[in-house]
């Protein structure tokens, strides 16, 4: 990706949880591997997430959950997302997910579920080749 | 595609608006868009928030921004992080200090990675301040990386500049060796809640009293306790336009005009790169590469 324009993510931790480690260090590798990445900071409402990949024109949203919220929110922001428009936005799940709720996630619009062990190294594999949705 | 979202801009849809800033901030079709927009806007107010990393910009920009959204202005944000010269990447976490309001028309705020080095702001800013000036938004703010490098550009490309300051251990003025002070129209000695605000505004008072300075307003503000903040827009908006100020300057215009070139011989720039080659390998004298030169910037 040498002359290809970075790439441009929001990282977004939604719902009430508190803890950002998790995305603070996927964060990090992100950045280290080229991308742009947008952070919103914690306690993001479904809301407040497509509002920012909106006005920041994500290429790509990935979202953590740890709350167990997944089946209710993740949902719920894929339909944001096409109300608003944003059809064209590739989105991540991070976060423990059962494996039996993997399939309906990905039946929603979901590209991709990261579990919280994923080697960093896959993430950045991922996206690099999926490359640019918005401007592909 | 261009002229469809160009339309679709001018028709306010935020979704072109945000495209179009990408491809700006990409150094994409700047001449078509520039040349989409109608002339400058003088009438809005381009605010700069400057100072070190840490100072508290960000989160000073954003209860600004509450200041206006409370007076009925609608704001965008243009926060610029510095991007890593190794990779290229970058972590823009500005937004994260602000306001978010996903119901609120009035408030955009876009990430920007500024390039490393001395530049305190996103290339083509310039023109994304035009943009968002036309889009309609009444105050644009602006908020510089926190490298700590007096930077001319942001003082053409602003009204107003607004240096913050912290009280630090020691005697440490790190802004002031950084030639911070020179670009600055309001100083903000921000974090006004903590031990050591009255010692560093009178120390700032001090190096401001000294000859030859301009009269710079200087007031203390804490946005942890909210405190100073509605004064901060009034002070702001009671300094005079610098395009009313500015004389006419030939290093403001050279640098245009060097802009302008950049942005039209773009596509050439790959030949220009074959003749500079030629040179070096001495298949040309410098007369003939000069005479190359011309003719590939002529056609
Ligand atoms: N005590 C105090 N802390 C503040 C105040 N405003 C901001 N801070 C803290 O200062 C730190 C830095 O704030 P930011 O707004 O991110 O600073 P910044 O200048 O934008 O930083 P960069 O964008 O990285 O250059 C944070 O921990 C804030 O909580 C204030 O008024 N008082
Ligand atoms: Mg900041």
């Amino acid at each position: 990706m040498d002359n290809q324009p970075p790439l441009r993510i929001v990282l977004a931790k939604v719902g009430l949880d508190g803890h950002d480690r998790g995305v603070k260090v996927v964060t990090r590798a992100l950045r280290d591997a080229g991308f742009h990445v947008i952070y919103p900071g914690l306690w993001q409402s479904p809301e407040s997430v497509v509002r920012t990949v909106a006005d920041e024109d994500a290429d790509w949203l990935g979202i953590s959950l740890l709350s167990g919220t997944h089946m209710t929110l993740v949902p719920r922001i894929m339909q944001m997302l096409q109300a608003a428009g944003l059809r064209h936005v590739g989105v991540l799940v991070g976060g423990i997910i059962p494996e039996a709720d993997v399939p309906k996630l990905l039946a929603v619009g979901v590209a991709r579920i990261f579990g919280p062990g994923t080697p960093l190294g896959e993430i950045i594999e991922f996206l690099r080749a999926q490359g640019s949705r918005t401007h592909a | 595609m261009l002229d469809e979202l160009l339309a679709r801009f001018q028709a306010r849809d935020r979704l072109a608006l945000a495209r179009l800033l990408t491809l700006v901030a990409r150094g994409e079709q700047l001449e078509a868009i520039r040349a989409a927009l109608s002339p400058k806007n003088e009438t809005t107010p381009v605010v700069a928030i400057t100072g070190n990393a840490g100072v508290g910009k960000s989160t000073l920009v954003g209860k600004l921004a509450e200041v206006l959204r409370a007076e009925g202005k609608s704001v965008a944000i243009l926060a610029c992080d510095p991007q890593s010269p190794l990779t290229g990447g970058a972590l823009l976490g500005d937004r994260a200090r602000m306001p978010t309001h996903p119901e609120d028309p009035g408030l955009y705020i876009r990430s920007l990675a500024a390039p490393s080095g001395h530049q305190a702001v996103a290339q083509h800013v310039d023109l994304m301040i035009r943009m968002v000036a036309q889009f309609g938004f009444d105050v644009i703010v602006v908020e510089t990386v926190g490298a700590g490098q007096g930077d001319i550009a942001v003082r053409e490309l602003a009204d107003v500049v607004v240096l913050l300051v912290q009280p630090e251990s020691g005697d440490d003025l790190q802004w002031e060796k950084a030639g911070l002070l020179e670009i600055a129209d309001v100083v903000v000695i921000h974090k006004a809640d903590l031990p050591g605000a009255e010692r560093l505004e009178s120390q700032v008072r001090e190096l401001l009293s000294l000859p030859g300075c301009r009269e710079i307003a200087v007031l203390r503000v804490s946005s942890a306790k909210q405190t100073g903040l509605t004064e901060l827009w009034s002070t702001i908006a009671s300094c005079p336009r610098r395009s009313t100020l500015i004389e006419p300057d030939g290093q403001v215009l050279l640098r245009h005009a060097q802009q302008v070139l950049a942005e039209r011989f773009q596509d050439r720039a790959g030949s220009v790169g074959h003749v500079v080659d030629r040179w070096k390998r001495h298949e040309l004298d410098v007369t003939q590469a000069a005479d190359e030169l011309l003719h590939v910037l002529a056609r």
